[in-house]
């Protein structure tokens, strides 16, 4: 079989697992929630009301049923897409999610970009003159990055940007004296698409000021990873045979690491960026609770907390969906643009 | 250092702001605006906000119509409550406000309110006499019906907008009768506008902008930076709070305090050996240092309880737990059979998601083995709120740190939840308040006694209300500790806020001097 044939199996091969691997899942969350301790009940009333009143919540919620029959609806509901009704406050989930996956997605997709920027930049600087003083402070800089703990990061930035200088908000996703752009949930669009129709750049400034910090913050941490793997890599294509041939025809040292180092130099950094960005799909939990950034992360560890079954199962499938949706999509990228690897 | 100069740029765009249309802050997130399905304090401080109970406790504890124009008047048997409403006032969406509103409101809270047993364990039903007249129905008499009444769960909804959500919640949008309409609703943030066609003193500000912030470092850093013009207390960490009461004595914030409410105590497993034996309880109840537990715990911003009802709460007073008194302790431990040679083993349970929890129970194990290291030993267990709260009822804690509000400000409120009790056997509960509450203490007469406490009214009720604390100081199946107090902080340039009975801030007060 030809390598786009036998590239086009593994990609449907891989698709035809998700339902069945999203399956598992879904039954290991369904259950691995009820074995917890507590119940939606439990958080919601604490130690208020009578066992009759609780019974009967309990009751109104559908939670005094059997669990085969609890596992039974659930399923039935999910094979027709409905991820059913949150217990707090029997909003649909599909419609929680709707509003905190873009706000996650949108700070992580920001968040990778200056991390790509910057830890390319910093992984490209040491390039110059190995072990030289820039080639130290791009080696530290990864290391430090990559070491520091996220959300002191967060405090700090929060503490001199927000606090005492006092340039950007300490937290939120917009200011609560406008009304956030209708449309995708992407801020960034919405009020692009706003400034762009109606002449009204406000929304815009004010979705930049408050993401400002956060994907700040985050690219900061993601910026060493990237630096590195672009400074190794890249270190070990201009040592590699095919560079040394192509020196001795003569080319210059910046044809060598442009045309021939850099592009090789450059496919784990792709895989390294989309298993962060797989990660970030989920959200950057600390990030997002430290600025108070109302994305799915943060909102499935309070789901967590409330008990909230139809919410926890629908974030992490959802969630699940997704990240198996992006790595397929970076094995195939990768796959494309290297033509070594075999299936 | 790249990122710099980005964000000085992206700082430079800063808003306007209108100087009259405040931001409140809090780490309330709201899931529902519902009054059928609110249950967190920031939902109720919203509710009060934009909707108007039938009647509303005053800051001195009084009774204040707000959409009754009197208090209710209650038959001669005590089983029916006739309420007479306000006229003229209309909902958000233009819908009259009367009777009709009134029972379709209670009649959806009876069928699918979260706490839907506030009314339903003691209303049968209600009924509209006539257009501006409702009547209740109680299964057994209530005399403190105007405060159950204040209930923030019981604030009358628009008939027209609810009527598809009759058997469901409507968790992001409310049609009530208060002096803000709620025109943008997020979890974490809430738009707040002067209704116009307010019946009452309208708002003494342009509007609000109610905003959560999730963490209380954020918190602190808004008000410090002007981002917001007020804060409040609800789950601030003890150190901002500190810091913030120290700037208000400088001159640099304002703050405002309202009722304390909120009870924090021990709950002692009674009817299971070791402290099924009431002489060490009692060693228990004398040896907690609650001033010094107090200032180590919350640098003084708690104030210490020896009664189970709030001194706030008619019957709170006096205080009948005793103080601490290591010596005496000493000797109903030896009574007990202790100290020589013998220590009592105690675990101590606290809820590890709560910082003061954790704070109080590694002062107290440490006090104690200064103090009284010969006769008690306490071994220190954290657990998550919910799953502790699951096992309570499961006699699972010998002791464990627990708190509690009452749904509206009576000693009812505060009794029948820890002391109630449908089936007893002796002095062991096998069903209700103090069985959930992980006690399982109860003694004969007692739930007589509570049930009589709620159809008396005045000097009998007091009297009444003050012995059964005494009775149950003395057996100790609880150890009250301290009382917080619900605490706003605004900007200088905000005048003074004040607070309502309930432990509410008056949002519509707020306003720049």
């Amino acid at each position: 079989m030809s390598r786009p044939g036998r590239l086009l199996r593994y990609v449907l091969a891989r698709l035809a697992l998700a339902p069945v691997m999203l399956w598992l899942l879904a039954t290991l969350v369904f259950l691995l929630l009820r074995l917890a301790p507590g119940d939606p009940v439990d958080a919601l009333l604490g130690t208020r009301a009578s066992a009759a009143a609780r019974a009967a919540l309990r009751a109104q919620l559908g939670l005094d049923q059997s669990l085969l029959v609890q596992y039974g609806r659930f399923l039935l509901k999910l094979l027709q897409g409905d991820l059913g009704l949150t217990l707090t406050n029997q909003q649909p989930v599909t419609e929680v999610i709707g509003q905190t996956l873009p706000a996650s997605l949108e700070l992580g997709a920001v968040a990778l970009l200056l991390a790509a920027v910057v830890g390319l930049a910093v992984g490209f600087s040491g390039m110059a003159r190995a072990e030289g003083r820039v080639d130290l402070a791009a080696r530290l800089y990864g290391i430090g990055t990559y070491a520091l703990p996220s959300f002191w990061l967060a405090m700090v930035a929060q503490l001199v940007f927000a606090v005492w200088l006092r340039w950007l908000p300490v937290g939120g996703r917009f200011p609560p004296t406008l009304l956030p752009p209708v449309g995708t949930g992407f801020y960034l669009l919405d009020s692009l698409r706003d400034g762009l129709l109606l002449g009204d750049w406000l929304p815009l400034q004010g979705t930049l000021r408050h993401l400002a910090l956060p994907a700040s913050t985050l690219a900061v941490l993601l910026s060493g990873i990237v630096a590195n793997a672009l400074r190794l890599n890249l270190r070990r294509a201009m040592a590699s045979d095919y560079v040394e041939a192509a020196r001795c025809r003569g080319l210059s040292e910046r044809s060598l690491i442009l045309r021939h180092a850099l592009p090789n130099a450059l496919l784990p950094v792709l895989t390294i960026l989309g298993i962060t960005v797989a990660s970030l799909i989920g959200g950057a939990l600390l990030i997002e609770v430290t600025f108070s950034w109302p994305g799915v992360a943060a909102r499935l560890q309070e789901a967590i907390g409330q008990r909230d079954y139809p919410l926890v199962q629908g974030i992490v499938l959802v969630v699940a969906a997704l990240v198996v949706a992006v790595t397929v999509t970076v094995d195939v990228l990768v796959a494309l643009l290297d033509p070594r690897l075999e299936f | 250092m790249a990122l710099v100069p980005l964000l000085s740029l992206v700082a430079a765009c800063q808003p306007r702001r209108d100087p009259d249309r405040l931001i409140v802050a809090s780490r309330n997130r709201i899931d529902t605006v519902d009054p059928a399905g609110a249950s967190t304090i920031g939902a109720m401080q919203l509710l009060s906000a934009i909707g108007d109970p039938l009647y509303a406790v005053r800051s001195d504890g009084s009774i204040e119509p707000r959409l009754a124009v009197a208090l209710p008047r209650t038959s001669a048997d005590g089983l029916r409550v006739v309420v007479p409403l306000r006229r003229g006032v209309r909902f958000h969406d233009g819908t009259p406000f009367n009777a009709a509103a009134v029972v379709f409101s209670f009649e959806r809270f009876l069928a699918i309110g979260t706490l839907s047993y506030l009314l339903g364990d003691r209303v049968l039903g209600v009924r509209a006499l006539d257009a501006y007249t409702v009547e209740l129905r109680l299964r057994k008499p209530f005399a403190a019906m105007a405060q159950l009444l204040s209930a923030v769960n019981l604030t009358p909804v628009s008939p027209t907008a609810y009527r598809p959500y009759s058997r469901r919640q409507l968790s992001n949008r409310f049609i009530g009768t208060g002096p803000y309409r709620l025109t943008f609703y997020t979890p974490q943030q809430q738009r707040l506008e002067p209704f116009k066609g307010y019946w009452g003193r309208p708002p003494a500000n342009r509007g609000l902008e109610l905003v959560s912030l999730s963490n209380s470092t954020a918190l602190f850093g808004a008000l410090q930076s002007g981002e917001v013009d007020g804060l409040l207390s609800s789950s601030l960490e003890i150190d901002h709070q500190v810091e913030l009461q120290r700037q208000v004595q400088r001159g640099r914030l304002r703050q405002a305090a309202g009722p304390a409410l909120v009870i924090v105590f021990l709950s002692l497993l009674s009817d299971q050996p070791p402290l099924d034996n009431p002489v060490l309880r009692r060693a228990l109840a004398l040896s907690l240092d609650r001033d010094r537990l107090i200032e180590r715990v919350s640098q003084g911003l708690y104030a210490p309880l020896r009664s189970l009802v709030p001194p706030a709460v008619p019957g709170g007073t006096p205080q009948p737990w005793p103080r601490y008194n290591p010596a005496a302790a000493r000797r109903l431990y030896r009574q007990g059979g202790y100290c020589a040679g013998r220590r009592l083993p105690l675990e101590l349970t606290f809820r590890s998601n709560v910082p003061s929890d954790r704070l109080f129970a590694l002062t107290w194990q440490a006090l104690l083995q200064r103090d009284l290291a010969d006769c008690v030993e306490l071994r220190l267990q954290g657990m998550e709120t919910t799953t502790a709260y699951r096992l309570l009822g499961e006699g699972a804690f010998p002791l464990i740190v627990l708190d509690w509000m009452g749904d509206f400000p009576d000693a009812d409120n505060y009794l029948v939840p820890l002391l109630g009790c449908q089936q007893a056997e002796g002095e062991r509960c096998r069903k209700g308040g103090s069985a959930s509450s992980g006690s399982f203490w109860t003694r004969p007469g007692l739930e007589t006694e509570l049930q009589r406490s709620a159809t008396l009214s005045g000097a009998a009720r007091l009297a009444l209300v003050r012995r059964i604390q005494r009775q149950t100081a003395a057996a100790s199946p609880y150890l009250p500790l301290w009382l917080v107090k619900p605490r706003i902080w605004v900007r200088p340039e905000l005048a003074a806020p004040r607070f309502d009975g309930s432990g509410r801030v008056l949002l519509q007060e707020l306003r720049r001097r």
